[in-house]
């Protein structure tokens, strides 16, 4: 009797063990249909609500609208609230449309994006607005603001960033030489540098290359702070 | 006398089985943990009364990437009187891993005090080499335990092996425990829980005939016997969301003498739910095997209570290394038309995912291709694209090296422009 009962413990905690290793690896499969089939699934109704409405504004109104559903997948990856998720999801609807706004109808969506992380970085509309006039036919203000946005972060002050980077910009300066501007900056961040005063040196560093734009010289910056 | 200490190692058991596991493992950060386990315990056993009483189980944990240190002990309510149980300290040194291999040496040093006649104290001594992968991993171990107040039995010599593996929120475990020891006293039926001799003599008295035929390396002077047990066991551990559930089972084999027929088979669950950051609600039961070298008996029990837990340095706040730290490079090359080749360089680590825009934030491990390399070919067409990086399953950091901006969610997210690719 005893051998009947122990053999048939021994097969239900093997059983229940396989169940529990079948129903966790169903659930991921499971998981990874559904995000496919629905990427939005594991907002609360409420929040997913809100978020579609939002969605369905910025494809009415021309904007890159992947953007706010990436942005709702990343707060449901990375765990926030829905209501965080909601708020952040907003603050990219709005910035796109500030960001639209400053750099005109003809921006990518790849500028009004870097536009709107810029935005969200703490510059300005009128900031944004003088960066665009100052461009040239051509070129794109994409890297740029990438930049701008990563400089403000690391805790150049915001009028120093905005005004070099325009700066840089009229002086015709490429995508690599930003990148390589924030590399620098990065590094000598790191070394205890002042982020303004690395930023003012590295870029003095940097050739100009010519206007790249028939725009008004110096649009935007002031005199004062034209130092390079 | 002995069944004071019994409501006192159920929860400490229980204790063990929340705060262990591979969960645990790759910690970069220091990190020292607090928990305080209250409740009520109760357990029986064939040969001791039954019993319950309140139980308190303190701990501390301080754990780094290499180096790991817990302390615990346990007291609990008999009539209106508190007593003091088991203590113990234990730590853990480990190499880190190298190409997936770890070794690790363990040290403990435990004490169940019943009253100042009966005091267990044991030390031990385990080397333990990890072969660890993405998912799943094994181990073989060897040490030696020393008994210190157990008369009957000598040094005890361990040898383990064992696999584990992942499934999303589940880790499985599999482990096989050979114990192999010398009984050295005329009796010792605390450890098996029977009347069942360690000495011919005895075991003739209480087997007959069938029990003085079998084979014993024994001498009539020193009355010893070569005595090898061997466990198999099992267990399940499932994480989701706030809840915490272990199950453990497994199967004793060895000579009568040193297996009887209650302490063969055990099994037992546990489970915590956490109602707060800091406060769970815990629960256990089942049945726990004998444990020879300690002159511990099998017995069914079960526990319930609350533990609280704290963390003094915060997780994350004071890092040995910093996983963008740690790692060395970081790259992401063109390697055909919408298609990057990511790159990293970081050692002594077990996992590395990335994620961005481009997965849908859906995190995607990378593969190590050697010591410290990993790779992985991810799908990225021209334009701007968000990405996110994190190391044994910590925080989601910025790539180093890339620009980075903050992600609306207290963290940061790099940057990654895609040039397209011009056609000469």
């Amino acid at each position: 009797m005893k051998t009947i009962f122990r053999s048939t413990a021994i097969a239900a905690a093997i059983t229940f063990a396989s169940l529990g290793a079948g129903f966790a690896g169903a659930l991921s499969a499971q998981e990874t249909r559904d995000r496919s089939v629905d990427p939005l699934y594991k907002l609360d109704p409420q929040t997913r609500y809100a978020v579609e409405i939002l969605l369905d504004s910025a494809r009415a109104a021309g904007l890159p609208y992947g953007l706010l559903e990436s942005k709702a997948l990343e707060g449901i990856t990375k765990r926030a609230s829905g209501r965080e998720i909601l708020t952040a999801v907003r603050r990219v609807h709005r910035t796109l449309i500030e960001s639209r706004s400053a750099l005109g109808p003809t921006a990518t969506a790849d500028e009004l994006t870097a536009g709107a992380n810029a935005l969200r970085a703490g510059i300005s509309t009128s900031e944004l607005s003088r960066i665009a006039a100052s461009r040239g036919n051509k070129s794109s203000l994409t890297v740029p603001l990438i930049v701008l946005s990563d400089l403000v972060r690391r805790g150049v002050a915001r009028d120093t960033a905005s005004l070099t980077i325009n700066q840089l910009i009229q002086n015709g300066a490429a995508d690599d030489d930003f990148l390589g501007l924030r590399h620098n900056v990065e590094r000598d961040i790191v070394s205890g540098t002042d982020p303004g005063v690395a930023l003012l040196s590295r870029a003095r560093q940097l050739p100009t290359r010519g206007p790249p734009n028939a725009g008004p010289p110096n649009a935007g910056v002031r005199p004062e702070d034209a130092k390079f | 006398m002995a069944r004071q200490k019994l409501p006192a190692t159920a929860v400490a058991v229980s204790l063990a089985l929340l705060t262990t596991g591979e969960h645990a493992v790759a910690q970069n950060a220091s990190e020292m943990e607090a928990r305080l386990n209250a409740g009520r315990a109760a357990s029986r056993s064939s040969s001791l009364s039954p019993m319950d009483a309140m139980a308190v189980t303190p701990s501390l944990r301080y754990s780094s990437s290499n180096f790991r240190a817990t302390t615990a002990g346990s007291a609990w309510l008999v009539g209106q009187r508190w007593q003091l149980g088991d203590a113990e300290l234990s730590t853990e040194i480990n190499t880190g891993s190298v190409n997936g291999i770890r070794a690790e040496i363990q040290t403990s040093a435990s004490r169940i005090r019943v009253d100042q006649a009966n005091l267990s104290q044991q030390l031990d001594l385990v080397g333990k080499l990890h072969l660890i992968r993405e998912n799943s991993g094994m181990w073989l171990g060897s040490g030696i335990v020393k008994p210190l107040r157990i008369a009957t039995v000598s040094n005890v010599n361990v040898s383990s092996g064992g696999i584990w593996t992942r499934y999303g929120p589940a880790t499985i475990r599999a482990s096989v425990t050979t114990f192999a020891f010398t009984r050295s006293a005329a009796n010792d039926t605390a450890s098996s829980g029977s009347a069942v001799a360690a000495c011919p003599a005895a075991a003739q008295q209480s087997l007959g005939a069938e029990a003085a035929a079998v084979p014993m390396a024994t001498s009539a002077a020193s009355c010893r016997r070569e005595s090898r047990v061997t466990d198999l066991e099992g267990g399940l551990r499932w994480e989701h969301r706030l809840m915490e559930v272990s199950l453990r089972g497994g199967q004793r084999f060895g000579h009568r003498f040193d297996v009887t027929p209650a302490s063969r088979t055990w099994g037992s669950a546990h489970a915590a739910i956490w109602v707060s950051s800091q406060l769970a609600a815990v629960a256990g039961g089942g049945r726990e095997p004998a444990q020879p070298t300690r002159g511990l008996p099998s017995r069914n029990f079960y526990s319930l209570g609350l533990m609280l837990a704290y963390w003094p340095i915060p997780r994350g706040a004071v890092l040995v290394e910093s996983p963008a730290n740690l790692v060395r490079a970081f790259e992401m090359r063109a390697a055909g038309v919408a298609l990057q080749r990511v790159t990293a360089r970081i050692g002594r680590v077990e996992t590395v995912e990335i994620m961005g825009d481009f997965t849908d934030w859906a995190p995607v491990h990378l593969v190590r291709r050697g010591r410290d390399l990993w790779e992985l070919l991810v799908p990225m067409g021209a334009g701007v694209h968000q990405i996110n990086m994190r190391i044994d399953g910590g925080k989601w950091i910025a790539p180093p090296g890339f620009p980075s901006i903050r992600d609306d969610f207290d963290g940061e997210v790099g940057v990654v422009v895609i040039k397209p690719i011009v056609k000469s």
